[in-house]
């Protein structure tokens, strides 16, 4: 008899530890998710190993990563546009350096090249100078320039993502955020509409044997695996849409609104199928009973009273195609751009994160940046997941 | 409008509108199935890719894609079913069941690219597995893991109480209860369950990017440290990669209907199983 | 003189083994979707000639495979651009350093849909249109169409390759489209009338239009095949390379020498890519 409790007791802790499997894993993702998500804001945007300096009499003490960016593409040409004084920016590289001096003043084997590129930094007062930090000079006369670490602030309201930029990467969310709503805003707003009527056909208007037949049909093309909606909405649906509205190019967030509808649409009609199924059957038979046409009874009874189900399925449809990665990443051409129009090329947050993590060494601030965006992506869907247990909980109360 | 008009221009219009959901699931179907089943012969399932995939077959990214199943299964199968009974029958409502219902919930609400973050950061880097079939499996295992939980969950919350009650009357234990009583009778929604976990595996990519999958493997994995192929990875390098896309575009139809393949095959049998037992209990 | 033949008899048929033997090599190779199908190529030749070997070949871009190489995951990196010094830092800093060997070269072609009836460019124009700063065929001489930009993800060697070599360091306009992989370019310029994008001279096909480039401000043209890339008339031409570290060394050593011979350089030209001489 004891020993059949021992087992008993044995059991269940077994049970119990298996249970806590799924709390473990959660909490295990959003440390490791945050633990080098949040470790971008405390790193800086400047390339390890390379070095930004000025001239030593250059007022100029700091700079943001995107004056450096401007400076360094030409959009900014004079000291004083950052704060400094009237002197034209004179940018510099190792590769100018064959063309100020000979290769006897370089050296044989280039050895006089910190010699070479301090002697440059400290006759031009207005020079920018990047280069690699073994290129430093023991006592060279130019100055560091400062570059902050990367804020909060900056990483939200940026808007450029270029994690790669020379010479130092730019990390601005907002085109991503931005094109990952558009695209996911889109296909909710298609459907929605259709997921609710297929619903409410399924549930009161078809017949036994066609929603015998319909039902599983549906709940196949939940199965289709999104690469197979991204082959197909890249072979069909892009060359369609750039006929059909004589665009330079097919690839849109249309085109990735479009592929997310039909994904979406199975958990739609599914749950929103359940909810007004669940109707009580008296709610329906009264309002006929009281002389309202089946159609009536439907929209003005029925419907209402599944109400919060049916905002249940449309936010987990909306959950669903926010994460969604394979499919849109083919689709949508992947542009970094602030969205103007849904006929435009979008980059979304998934896209971005299954498109450059393998080449971001670990650890390094390009991998920290692709955390903090799956941070974004977690704490969206988080949200998403918790308004549904709220309204479902408010229901059954 | 009369009441009458008013209503058959609604149905009419609701029921176009559910064909055309029906007629694009077809529609997709369709493309595939045309476009592939040409591609689709013995040595297409036998044969090891050559020529950069536009020749030969995919037989490792079937294998490759069972193997994840198996060992995603392996994995999430025992712990879903053993959290589902423990959380269904012996939890009292309390705030601990909210919270394991709750996390449950987010689990399955997270995106699959999410998974394949966090597999790659745990299983590859910090366990140091590297890119491998048990990190795959893994991050796959956990993925389904909710899905199990559920339907679980679901079954055994529709057995009657009173099933239990006549057990626990008749001297059972509880353990005993639901071993003998109560689990048996929900055997076919588990294996559906079961079943649907297998057709979500075989479909991502996901998570499979960062974690194990690669393009092109000289023999078949020996051990679970080895690198797969799998079905959808191999997909998606036939449709973006490759210096001669128009060769490889048909083998990119042909891998297409496979995965379509596998996946409705499972479904339906899921849909059998269910019906079947359905029909039984009746 | 009986102990000096003895000795060299032994010493020959010691030798024998090791030079008739096949070289089996075991090894990881990741990275370079431009050096993906020689490497898969190479992979499968040698596997098929050299019984128990296992090379296995993943893509994902340039810098996919260095980041391999640094966490220690791949023990090839494929690239098709060169090592940067901070990359190389890291590895020393793990006690390792690295080896580099240029296993073939590459025209990289820059490509436009068929019908566009640009056909030469300058790189100071191409340079304007990578940046951005030309949106329109007709600032270049071509019709009233705007330009668009196909480009490789941030992690391919070839788009850090056109960075640092086509626009002269400048950074790519925000608005060009980014794909995952080489054929995806391919794929997308043939369907566009205005696109431009950039691929490696073994990926164009008769979809696209190979622009003639200039690198004297116009005064000569030239086109990209494997003779101007191998007289390196064609300027826009780069070595594909093979990185892995010295603990590895010994192991790909047979692989490498393969690629290396005559019959591995005749394989480099049968894919589309220029041999080493």
């Amino acid at each position: 008899m004891k020993f059949r409790k021992a087992i008993e007791k044995f059991s269940e802790s077994i049970l119990f530890a298996s249970s806590t499997v799924t709390t473990i894993a959660v909490l295990f993702i959003v440390f490791f998710l945050f633990k080098s998500g949040m470790g971008l804001f405390s790193a800086s945007p400047l390339e390890d190993g390379y070095a930004l300096a000025v001239n030593a009499s250059n007022p100029v003490k700091q700079l943001t990563s995107r004056q450096i960016k401007d400076i360094f593409n030409g959009d900014v040409t004079n000291w004083k546009e950052v704060g400094g004084s009237d002197d034209a920016i004179q940018l510099f590289t190792i590769d100018e350096l064959s063309s100020n001096y000979t290769e006897e003043q370089l050296g044989a084997s280039l050895e006089h090249i910190p010699a070479c590129v301090n002697d440059y930094v400290s006759k031009n007062k207005g020079v920018f100078a990047f280069f690699e930090k073994r290129f430093l000079d023991k006592s060279f006369s130019g100055r560091m320039v400062k570059v902050p670490n990367i804020t909060l602030a900056e990483f939200l309201n940026g808007r450029e993502w270029y994690p790669t930029a020379t010479p130092v990467a730019q990390f601005g969310v907002l085109p991503l955020i931005l094109g990952t709503l558009w695209v996911t805003f889109l296909a909710i707003l298609i459907a929605i509409p259709v997921g609710l009527i297929t619903a409410i056909y399924l549930a009161e208007i078809a017949g036994d044997r066609m929603r015998r037949f319909l039902k599983p049909v549906i709940e196949l093309l939940a199965g289709i695996p999104s690469i197979v909606y991204g082959f197909f909405g890249l072979v069909v649906i892009v060359p369609f849409l750039q006929q059909l509205f004589n665009l330079p190019v097919g690839e849109t967030a249309l085109a990735g609104s479009l592929v997310l509808a039909i994904m979406a649409l199975p958990t739609i009609i599914t749950i929103a199928e359940d909810a007004i199924r669940s109707a009580p059957v008296s709610l329906k038979e009264a309002s006929l009973a009281l002389g309202a046409s089946h159609w009536q009874s439907l929209s003005r009874v029925v419907i209402p009273y599944a109400k919060s189900g049916i905002l249940a399925a449309f936010i987990l449809g909306i959950g669903r195609a926010i994460g969604e990665t394979m499919a849109v990443l083919l689709v949508t051409g992947n542009a970094a751009t602030m969205p103007s129009s849904v006929l435009e090329p979008v980059r979304t947050i998934p896209a971005t994160i299954a498109g450059e993590l393998g080449e971001a060494p670990f650890g390094g601030t390009h991998f920290k940046a692709l955390f903090a965006l799956g941070i974004i992506l977690f704490i969206i869907t988080f949200v998403f997941n918790t308004l549904v247990e709220v309204i479902k909980s408010k229901k059954s109360s | 409008m009369s009441k009458k008009t008013n209503q058959l221009l609604a149905f009419n219009l609701f029921r176009l509108v559910s064909f055309m959901v029906v007629a694009s699931l077809f529609l997709i179907l369709g493309f595939i199935i045309i476009n592939g089943i040409s591609v689709i012969n013995w040595d297409f399932l036998t044969k090891a890719p050559s020529n950069n995939g536009t020749e030969g077959g995919i037989m490792p990214a079937i294998v490759g894609t069972l193997l994840l199943v198996l060992g995603s299964i392996i994995f999430a199968f025992p712990i879903g079913v053993l959290s589902g009974i423990y959380i269904n029958e012996y939890l009292k409502e309390n705030w601990f069941k909210k919270i394991v219902r709750s996390m449950t919930n987010n689990l399955s609400g997270v995106p699959s690219i999410v998974f394949g973050l966090f597999g790659m950061a745990l299983f590859v880097h910090t366990l140091n597995f590297g890119d491998s079939l048990i990190a795959g499996s893994l991050t796959l295992g956990l993925m389904v893991l909710p899905i199990i939980i559920r339907t679980t969950e679901e079954a055994l919350k529709s057995v009657d109480d009173s099933l239990r009650q006549g057990s626990y009357a008749l001297g059972a234990t509880k353990l005993q209860t639901i071993r003998k009583v109560v689990l048996p009778v929900c055997y076919p929604n588990i294996v559906t369950g079961l079943i649907l976990s297998v057709s979500r595996v075989s479909g991502e990519t996901a998570p499979i990017l960062f974690t194990c999958a690669a393009s092109f493997l000289p023999r078949l994995p020996h051990s679970i440290f080895d690198q797969v192929m799998a079905l959808p990875y191999h997909l998606y390098v036939l449709i973006v990669s490759g210096t001669d896309l128009e060769k490889a575009r048909p083998m990119a139809y042909g891998t297409a209907f496979v995965l379509i393949a596998l996946v409705l095959f499972v479904n339906l049998f899921a849909n059998a199983v269910r019906n079947y037992f359905i029909k039984k209990s009746k | 003189m009986k102990k000096s033949v003895v000795t060299l008899f032994l010493a020959i048929s010691l030798l024998i083994p090791v030079v008739t033997n096949a070289q089996k090599v075991v090894c990881k190779i990741k990275g370079s979707d431009t050096c993906l199908p020689l490497s898969q190529r190479f992979a499968e030749i040698y596997n098929k000639n050299n019984a128990g070997s296992g090379i296995s070949v993943v893509g994902g871009g340039s810098g996919v495979g260095i980041a391999a190489l640094l966490s220690g995951t791949t023990d090839i990196a494929q690239s098709s651009r060169k090592m940067k010094m901070d990359e190389k830092l890291k590895l020393q800093e793990g006690g390792k350093s690295v080896k580099e060997v240029i296993i073939a070269y590459d025209a990289l072609a820059i490509i436009v849909h068929p019908s566009n009836p640009v056909s030469q460019l300058t790189r100071e124009q191409l340079e304007g249109i990578f940046t951005g700063k030309l949106t329109n065929w007709k600032d270049v001489g071509g019709p009233d169409l705007k330009i668009i930009v196909y480009s490789r993800e941030t992690s391919s060697g070839t788009y850090d390759f056109i960075k640092e070599h086509v626009m002269n360091k400048k950074n790519f306009t925000a608005s060009a489209l980014m794909m995952a992989a080489t054929g995806a370019v391919v794929q997308s310029v043939s369907q566009t009338k205005g696109a431009i994008g950039y691929v490696g001279l073994a990926y164009v096909e008769k979809e696209v239009k190979a622009l003639k480039v200039s690198y004297d401000k116009g005064k000569t043209y030239v086109a990209p095949n494997v003779s101007t890339a191998m007289s390196r008339k064609y300027p826009v031409t780069r070595p594909l390379y093979y990185y892995f570290t010295n603990t590895v060394e010994a192991k790909v050593k047979p692989l490498v020498s393969f690629i290396l011979s005559k019959d591995g350089q005749n394989i480099v030209l049968a894919e589309g890519f220029v041999p080493l001489s």
